[in-house]
C-alpha cells in the first residue's frame, strides 16, 4: 500500500536494466519499500546495481524475462501478485532499434515488437490485475518522439505513439477503478543506449528524467513530459505546417 | 454496490471500495455470512480517522450510518447506543436527559463504533481513562454472520478488549451500553493560562491535572518553537457554581461554518501559520462558564476545515512517550524547527492510566498530536527516526491517526500486539475484516 507520502511498499521495474527505470526507483521515496520486482533478461545484472540505490531492507526479486516472448507474460504478471498488492509497476523495456546489423524491415519489427506488442501486452495484464486489487499505478516510458513522425526515428516513434496512444484509453477506461496510468514522454536522454548519437536540443540525464517520473506518479497527471519544456515544443511540433516540419526536424 | 472514492480525515490517502448501505442488520448479517472476497469487509462511520482505518481499497465499505438508535435506562445512566450514532448526537440526546458520555473527543463527529474501535480519549483522559472506560457492553456482528454480546469481564473479556482500539478488525460493533455520569449544567468552568515556553507547559498540565477534570494544551508550533501556548483547564459546572442556572440545559447544537471548497488550493504555509498562531496566542483568555460543546469541540466551529491543507491534506503525527521523556518533546519541536514544519494545531496532553486492550494507544505519559502537511522534504526520514526513538522510550504512534507508519515499528510500539493476532484469528479466521491500514502495516 502507498502511504501518506506516496511511498510504495511494493514496485516492480520491467526491463530492469534501463538507466531510466533505475532512474526513477532512484528518486521514488524509499521509506516504506519492502519489495521491489527486478524483471528484466538478465535480473541477476540489473539487482545488483538496483541493491545499490535501495535500501537494505527491500526485499529484490529477480523474474527471468525476455519481452519478445509475450506468450510468458501472463506467467511474469501472476508472480508479480502472487505474494500480494503491488502497488506501482514501471514498464521501461524498450529498443532504439539503430542496430546496424538488421536489415530496415527486421529492425522495425523488433522495435514494434518490443516497443509496442510487449508493452501494451504487460500493460494490460498488468492493469487487469492491479483492477482487482483495486489499486495501483503504473508509468510507462513513451517518448516525444511519439509527437509526430521525423525522418530519423519514425519506426520508434510510430511503436511509441502506439503504446502512448493505448495507454490512454486504457486510462480513461480505468477512470474511478483506483488504477492509474502515467504516461512519460521523454525527449532525448543520455544513457547507454543513445551514446553515440549526436543530442538533440534539450536533452537530459536519465536522473533528472527520474525525479519528473516520481513528480509525475506522484501528480496524479496522466501524461508528462522530461523535461517539461518539451510539452511546449510538442505543441508547436504539432501545429507546425508539414514543409516547414520537414526542414527543422530532419536532423539525417 | 457504488464504487466509490473516499479518503480518511487527513486526506492523504484515497480509497475506491465497493459502500454497502444496509437497511436492516438482517440485510447486513445474510451479507456478512455469505460474503466471500479476497479484498474483505471493514465499516467505517463518519471517516473522521485520519489515515487508512476506515479505508478498504478494492473490497467492501459497510456504512454503519443506519445503526442510529438511541435508548437510555434511565434508572442506571446506561444508554444504548447504535454504532453509526455520532458522539455529537449522543450528547446532545444525554444532556437532555442532564446525563454526558464521560470521555468524548475534539471532535464531536465520532461514531460510537469508531469511538470503541479506536478507544479514542478527550482531554479527561487523566481522569476517566479512554472511552472503553465507560463501554458496558458492546454486541459485535461476527464473520460468520452471528450477532454477540461481549463484556469487559466474564468469558467474553478476550474479543470485548480485542475489539476496543481494535480497529474495527475482529468484527463490526452493532450498538454499545455506555455508562453516562450525570450533570447538573451543560456548561464547563473554564481556565485558561499562557504559557511561555514547554516547561512552563508541562508544569502547569502536571499541576492542574490534581484539580481540574480536563486538561489540554495548545502549543505553537511555528517562529522559535520554543513551546509557548495556552493551557486549558476545565470543570463541570454545578449549580453552585451556576447561580443563573436555567431549570433546562442548553442542548442546542453549536452553529458551525462550512469551510470553502476551493478547488484544493492550501492556505498553510509559515506565514500564515506563523500570523494565526501569534493571534491564537494573543487573544483574550477565557476564564468563567463555557458551553460544553464549545469547550470540548472547539474545531467542529468550522465544518471540513481539513480542506484548509488543500488537495495535499496533512498528515497528524501524533504520539505518546512515558513521563521521563520530556527532553524527546523538545527534540521534537527542533526538528519540527528545522523541517520548516509550522502547523497551526499542536496539542499537548497529559495521560493517565491506559486501558486492558492490547492495542489501545493511551498509557501514561505525555501526548503531542501535530499537524503537518505531508510535501515538506525530508519529512518521511525525519519522522521515521523520530517512531525510532520513540520505539526505544516505549512511546506509540496513535493508529487511527496514522497514514504513514512503518510496519516494523508497530509490535514495538505495541508489545501485545501478538496477543491480539491470537484473539483476533480466533474471532475472524478467514481474515474478513480487512482494511488498508492493516494491510499496510501488517495487523493481521
Amino acid at each position: 500500500m502507498l502511504n501518506a507520502f506516496h511511498s510504495p511498499q511494493s514496485v516492480a521495474l520491467i526491463g530492469a536494466t534501463s538507466e531510466i527505470g533505475h532512474s526513477i526507483l532512484k528518486a521514488l521515496p524509499h521509506g516504506n519499500l519492502e519489495k521491489c520486482f527486478v524483471v528484466a533478461r538478465d535480473p541477476k545484472r540489473a539487482a545488483k546495481s538496483l541493491a545499490e540505490i535501495l535500501p537494505n531492507r527491500t526485499e529484490l526479486t529477480k523474474v527471468s524475462f525476455h519481452a519478445e516472448k509475450t506468450q510468458s507474460h501472463k506467467i511474469i504478471v501472476d508472480r508479480l501478485f502472487a505474494q500480494g498488492d503491488l502497488d506501482i509497476a514501471i514498464i521501461a523495456i524498450g529498443v532504439l532499434g539503430n542496430n546496424p546489423d538488421l536489415d530496415e524491415a527486421a529492425n522495425a519489427l523488433e522495435v514494434m515488437n518490443v516497443n509496442y506488442v510487449a508493452s501494451a501486452h504487460l500493460l494490460l495484464l498488468i492493469a487487469e490485475r492491479m483492477k482487482l486489487q483495486g489499486h495501483g499505478q503504473i508509468e510507462i516510458i513513451s517518448s516525444f518522439a511519439q509527437t509526430r513522425p521525423r525522418v530519423d526515428n519514425f519506426v520508434y516513434g510510430s511503436s511509441k505513439a502506439g503504446l502512448d496512444f493505448l495507454a490512454r484509453g486504457l486510462n480513461d477506461e480505468l477512470e474511478g477503478t483506483g488504477v492509474s496510468i502515467c504516461i512519460l514522454r521523454p525527449g532525448f536522454v543520455r544513457t547507454r543506449m543513445t551514446r553515440f548519437m549526436p543530442e538533440a536540443p534539450f536533452t537530459v540525464n536519465s536522473d533528472a528524467v527520474g525525479v519528473l517520473a516520481v513528480k509525475l506518479l506522484k501528480s496524479g497527471e496522466s501524461v508528462g513530459y522530461a523535461p517539461t519544456i518539451l510539452k511546449w515544443v510538442a505543441l508547436i511540433f504539432t501545429l507546425l505546417p508539414t514543409n516547414i516540419f520537414r526542414k527543422i526536424s530532419n536532423r539525417k | 454496490m457504488e464504487n466509490i472514492e473516499s479518503t480518511g480525515w487527513g486526506r492523504t490517502l484515497r480509497s475506491n471500495s465497493f459502500e454497502l448501505e444496509p437497511h436492516s442488520l438482517e440485510e447486513l448479517q445474510d451479507y456478512v455470512g455469505t460474503h466471500e472476497s479476497p479484498r474483505g469487509v471493514i465499516a467505517h462511520g463518519l471517516r473522521r480517522s485520519y489515515g487508512d482505518s476506515s479505508l478498504n481499497i478494492g473490497g467492501i465499505s459497510v456504512n454503519t450510518a443506519f445503526l442510529s438508535d438511541i435508548t437510555f435506562q434511565p434508572e442506571t445512566h446506561l444508554v444504548t447506543a447504535g454504532a453509526g450514532v455520532s458522539i455529537s448526537t449522543l450528547e446532545r440526546a444525554s444532556l437532555a436527559r442532564r446525563l454526558f458520555p464521560p470521555v468524548v473527543p475534539g471532535t464531536g463527529f465520532v461514531s460510537i463504533g469508531g469511538a470503541i474501535a479506536a478507544d479514542i480519549h478527550g482531554k479527561s483522559h487523566h481522569t476517566t481513562g479512554s472511552f472503553s472506560s465507560c463501554v458496558k457492553r458492546i454486541r459485535l456482528l461476527y464473520a460468520d454472520g452471528e450477532i454477540h454480546d461481549l463484556f469487559p469481564e466474564g468469558p467474553s473479556a478476550d474479543h470485548f478488549w480485542a475489539t476496543v482500539g481494535g480497529l474495527g478488525l475482529t468484527g463490526m460493533i452493532i450498538e454499545a451500553d455506555l455508562q453516562l455520569i450525570q450533570m447538573q449544567e451543560a456548561s464547563v468552568q473554564v481556565e485558561e493560562t499562557r504559557v511561555n515556553n514547554l516547561e512552563e507547559m508541562l508544569t502547569l498540565l502536571s499541576a492542574s491535572d490534581r484539580n481540574f477534570q480536563h486538561t489540554v494544551a495548545w502549543i505553537d508550533l511555528s517562529g522559535d518553537f520554543r513551546g509557548r501556548g495556552v493551557v486549558g483547564k476545565g470543570n463541570y459546572v454545578t449549580q453552585a457554581l451556576a447561580p443563573k442556572a436555567t431549570s433546562r440545559v442548553n442542548i442546542k447544537e453549536s452553529a458551525s461554518l462550512p469551510f470553502p471548497n476551493i478547488g484544493g488550493i492550501s492556505f498553510i504555509n509559515k506565514y500564515t501559520v506563523r500570523a494565526f498562531n501569534e493571534m491564537w496566542f494573543r487573544k483574550p483568555l477565557t476564564k468563567g462558564i463555557s458551553s460544553i460543546d464549545s469547550f470540548m469541540h472547539p474545531l467542529d466551529r468550522i465544518q471540513n476545515w481539513n480542506r484548509i491543507y488543500g488537495r495535499r491534506g496533512f498528515i497528524q503525527y501524533q504520539f505518546v512517550v512515558p513521563e521521563g521523556n520530556e527532553d524527546f518533546l523538545a527534540h521534537v519541536l527542533a526538528t519540527m524547527k528545522e523541517l520548516g514544519a509550522a502547523s497551526f494545531l499542536g496539542v499537548l496532553k497529559r495521560f493517565g492510566e491506559g486501558s486492558p486492550a492490547p492495542l489501545s494507544f493511551p498509557k501514561p505519559g505525555w501526548t503531542l498530536a501535530l499537524d503537518i502537511p505531508p510535501h515538506l522534504g525530508n519529512l518521511e526520514p525525519a519522522l521515521n527516526s523520530l517512531d525510532s526513538q520513540l520505539c526505544a522510550r516505549e512511546g506509540r504512534i496513535y493508529l487511527v491517526k496514522d497514514a504513514r507508519l512503518k510496519p516494523e515499528f508497530v509490535p514495538i510500539m505495541y508489545p501485545r500486539l501478538e496477543e491480539w493476532r491470537v484473539i483476533r484469528n480466533n474471532m475472524d479466521p478467514c481474515g474478513m475484516w480487512q482494511s488498508d491500514q492493516s494491510r499496510r502495516l501488517k495487523l493481521c
